[in-house]
């Protein structure tokens, strides 16, 4: 099982490079737009430069393959849908029906309260988590760890090239 | 599954099934095959009887009754052996098996007795006369059971294993139910009942056969328990789980050597109910502890730490210092790219690559001078013929939903144009550097063709490759 499970997990290696193209496109198409270039909006910038790395991420991951790598990307759907329609922006909720899923079906020893916060903590961490089991939701969490040490790896060296 | 079984044992030739303890199963088995084609849920019923009987206790009894059926050639010969009244009580058996009424009522069952009977003829060497006999069969078959007290006992087994054993799979077999009949099934339930071998029997067919593997093994094995194995495994396994193992040890077979010797430890025979909800909570557990294992390794320094709870703190913790550490080298980056240019390429060829894959590089720079000059006029039509190209490439990135990539593109369009160009790079990775130099001319091309519309643009650049 263990060996399995090792598989499902490496069939998806995060890609270095994938995810360093991606993300240095989105850096350079930032870098035109307008507004990002000044000091002003720095929390705008920050923000826009992050979550251009986690799409770029989600990108680098595989796409839709992923649940959460899927979820990160259809934030960004939702948030181009609001930005269009103008005002309706509704961000998914599912959380609570993540928990009541689970809610019955594992860690039975521990109380209800410390039920819903064992993996429920993990939901609210992970992208993407609030629908899922907690098996998948693992094996989710072991990839998107794998992913988020690739960006770490990747962003800190960019920076570091940019400024030496 | 219990057919199969059952195909497979009638495969064999009946004499030799007559020697071993098992013939007796393997004997019904064999008339259950030859009436299958006539009334299957006869021979349905036949063969999960057969099965109960190869596994119970109490199967010596029922080795000699069926030996005085057969009239084998090995001294299991112990009662009544003449050749018709053979086949006679053979078929007041096949009567008490299935339904009655329908054996009795349909004029099928004559063909069904007959062929039964027929099957027979080998062992008792006398054809004409079953066929006789078949006639002259009495309507109520309890009448000639009276007379042998074993049979009654057996058909009462019979009622009880179908009633209640087989959830009420099988029909009641008998219907009519004379009065020796319910006491002697009421003296026979607490028997069958202690029985467990038949509830896991029950169990494993309505239950998890999903999850055991090797469940054929498990029932064509014969119960040779293994003490040692099931020790071992005990020894492995939680305290909690090894109570349960000791409770079953007695009754649950071992299984054959299976890597999955957890949870296909037959915990499941020892009822349906209760044990498929506690079987499922265990494999989950399990489950779950082995990729708590898997997270271990992955989260730095977590070797120490044991236990769910805080193993889990311990990957939450981590995942948020990553997370934390991502918005920190995003505001680093932010502060860095006001100061300095942004040189795309100076980036590329330096040591972001793990690789060394100069072929990469160059594409990549290629592809970059390509990119940059594609990003100031881009068409949103254009990266939906690309997708397809997406899918063929033998990176990870998996074609998104086009009406994904529509929005993107409305929202972020050069991002989409990063999967145009990266569909190109793609693809250029597998050819040679002679590919590269196309891609050269082309970029040539699209520095001319900037002016013009930019569906164009990636429409020439297919053509260049």
């Amino acid at each position: 099982m263990a060996s399995s499970t090792t598989h499902s997990l490496n069939i998806n290696t995060p890609r270095k490079n994938l995810f360093a193209v991606h993300f240095l496109r989105s850096l350079s198409k930032l870098k035109r737009q307008k507004s990002f270039i000044g000091p002003k909006k720095t929390t705008e910038r920050v923000r826009k430069i992050k979550t251009a790395a986690y799409i770029s991420m989600a990108r680098a991951a595989g796409g839709t393959s992923q649940t959460w790598s899927r979820a990160i990307l259809w934030r960004l759907h939702r948030r181009a849908q609001a930005s269009k329609i103008g005002g309706y922006y509704t961000k998914p909720k599912k959380r609570s029906s993540g928990a009541d899923v689970t809610r019955g079906r594992i860690w039975r020893r521990r109380s209800r309260r410390y039920e819903t916060t064992d993996a429920d903590r993990l939901r609210t961490v992970v992208p993407g988590g609030g629908d899922m089991e907690t098996l998948k939701l693992m094996v989710e969490t072991a990839h998107y760890i794998k992913c988020l040490s690739m960006q770490v790896n990747v962003m800190q060296s960019i920076v570091d090239v940019l400024s030496a | 599954m219990e057919n199969e079984l059952f195909m497979n044992a009638g495969v064999s030739q009946p004499p030799v099934m007559m020697t071993s303890p098992s013939s007796s199963s393997a004997m019904l088995n064999w008339v259950s095959s030859s009436t299958q084609p006539v009334d299957p849920s006869l021979s349905r019923n036949l063969s999960r009887d057969c099965l109960f009987w190869e596994k119970s206790t109490e199967q010596s009894i029922f080795d000699s009754a069926l030996s005085s059926l057969v009239s084998s050639p090995n001294s299991n010969f112990s009662g009544g052996g003449v050749a018709h009244g053979d086949n006679f009580i053979i078929r007041e058996l096949i009567g008490k098996l299935g339904n009655i009424g329908e054996i009795y009522g349909a004029p099928a069952s004559n063909g069904n007795v007959s062929s039964a009977s027929c099957y027979a003829t080998p062992m008792s060497c006398s054809p004409p006369p079953p066929r006789h006999m078949m006639v002259t069969k009495p309507p109520t078959p309890l009448a000639e059971f009276s007379g042998d007290t074993g049979f009654a006992e057996r058909a009462a087994r019979f009622s009880c294993f179908g009633s209640r054993s087989f959830n009420g799979r099988t029909n009641p077999p008998f219907p009519i139910n004379n009065n020796n009949v319910p006491v002697v099934a009421n003296e026979k339930m607490p028997r069958v009942s202690s029985t467990p071998a038949l509830k896991p029997l029950a169990g494993e067919s309505s239950g998890e056969i999903s999850r055991k593997r090797k469940t054929k093994s498990k029932q064509n094995s014969p119960s040779t328990a293994s003490p040692s194995k099931e020790v071992e495994e005990k020894e492995d396994s939680n305290p909690k789980r090894s109570k349960k193992t000791e409770a079953n040890e007695d009754k649950t077979k071992s299984v054959d050597d299976d890597p999955y010797k957890d949870y296909i430890h037959v915990r499941a025979r020892r009822g349906q109910a209760t044990d498929s909800h506690s079987l499922a909570e265990r494999v989950r557990r399990e489950k779950i502890s082995e990729r708590m294992k898997l997270l271990q390794d992955l989260v730095p320094g977590c070797n120490k730490v044991t236990g769910k709870a805080l193993m889990l703190d311990e990957i939450i913790n981590y995942v948020q210092s990553l997370q934390r550490q991502v918005e920190f080298l995003s505001m680093k980056l932010s502060s860095v790219n006001t100061r300095l240019d942004f040189n795309m390429d100076a980036f590329m060829s330096k040591d972001i690559f793990p690789s060394s894959n100069n072929l990469m590089h160059q594409q990549v720079l290629q592809l970059d001078s390509s990119a940059e000059t594609l990003l100031s006029d881009h068409h949103h039509n254009t990266n939906l013929q690309l997708n397809p190209k997406i899918s063929s490439n033998n990176y990870i990135m998996t074609p998104l939903e086009p009406s994904e990539t529509r929005s993107f593109v409305s929202h972020l369009p050069t991002l989409a144009h990063f999967t145009d160009s990266i569909s190109q790079y793609s693809t250029f990775s597998e050819d040679d550097l002679h590919s590269i130099i196309h891609m050269g001319f082309a970029q040539n091309r699209i520095h001319e063709l900037n002016q013009g519309p930019s569906n164009q643009v990636p429409s020439n650049m297919k053509a260049e490759l």
